[in-house]
């Protein structure tokens, strides 16, 4: 088989371990280098953490009275002067 | 989960100006935009001027909207070249980043740190503040990291639809991501190694 990969190829296929991309051997690679190196084994944690917490961001909406405001523009912008639409 | 109907539909009812598909459209993508644009410009006064000419410039073009690209990713693109514009006006104020599209694949930085910290922000922060240092992590990536990131892990595009908002390859969309990512680790451990080992949380 292949030599085992270091800690800096590891870094290198960090983004595609984490999405499931690597192929079969590299993965089986991967982690069987995370299952005896605790510093790559927290850079993935903590990586995969980041990612979580950023994702949960992407629930936020516009601020209520900002979402208002913009709602009535684009309405008078998409419908022209008229009185406004029942929504 | 958002359903997005078919782009056709909501199309062709747009330009009958359907109330309801104006909701829908607003519903849909507002939001999203927003955040696309608060995160590259860090400003919400700025988002909301940005989002608001991004729907502006799309009903303009409503009627001659072809099927060609989505309305999801059209909408994206204008928002995102829309902020590019506005960075490019803030020139002055803007520090000089080095990092380019040429920089070597494996130029990305290097962890130090191996600390887990991953209770941390729970232990220690409201979601306010929180999220105010993610936003303040996203603040200082580096413009064409920032998008990326933004993109793909805040708005879950693929890394196809990214590509495709962003005019580069998808290869691209990976490295960038890729970057993105370790120095938003780096960051972001540095910020709550020390907050942890303040608040003796960690040790």
């Amino acid at each position: 088989m292949t030599k085992p990969i270091t800690c800096e190829e590891l870094l290198k296929y960090l983004s595609d371990y984490i999405d499931n991309e690597l192929n079969e051997e590299l993965t089986a690679e991967a982690q069987a280098h995370l299952a005896t190196c605790q510093n790559c084994r927290v850079v993935l944690d903590t990586t995969q953490q980041v990612i979580f917490l950023f994702r949960q961001q992407g629930a936020r909406r516009i601020p209520a009275e900002r979402r208002r405001r913009l709602f009535s523009r684009l309405e008078a912008a998409f419908f022209g002067p008229r009185s406004s639409q029942v929504s | 989960m958002l359903i997005i109907p078919d782009d056709d539909a909501l199309l062709a009812e747009l330009r009958a100006r359907s109330p309801q598909a104006f909701a829908n459209l607003f519903e849909m993508y507002a939001d999203r935009l927003y955040r696309l644009a608060a995160g590259m410009l860090g400003d919400e006064f700025e988002a909301e001027d940005v989002v608001q000419e991004a729907f502006a410039r799309f009903f303009v073009k409503l009627d001659g909207f072809e099927g060609r690209s989505q309305v999801g990713t059209w909408l994206y693109r204008v928002t995102y070249n829309l902020s590019v514009d506005c960075l490019r006006k803030r020139k002055a104020t803007t520090t000089i980043n080095p990092q380019t599209d040429d920089d070597p694949e494996d130029d990305f930085p290097v962890p130090e740190v191996f600390i887990d910290w991953r209770h941390v922000p729970e232990m220690v922060l409201s979601e306010t503040e929180l999220s105010e240092q993610l936003d303040q992590a996203i603040r200082n990536l580096p413009e064409k990291l920032k998008a990326v990131f933004l993109l793909r892990e805040v708005e879950g595009l693929s890394t196809q639809a990214c590509a495709e908002v962003l005019g580069i390859s998808p290869a691209n969309v990976k490295v960038r991501l890729h970057r993105a990512r370790l120095q938003l680790r780096e960051a972001l451990t540095a910020y709550f190694v020390e907050l942890g080992q303040e608040k003796q949380v960690l040790l």
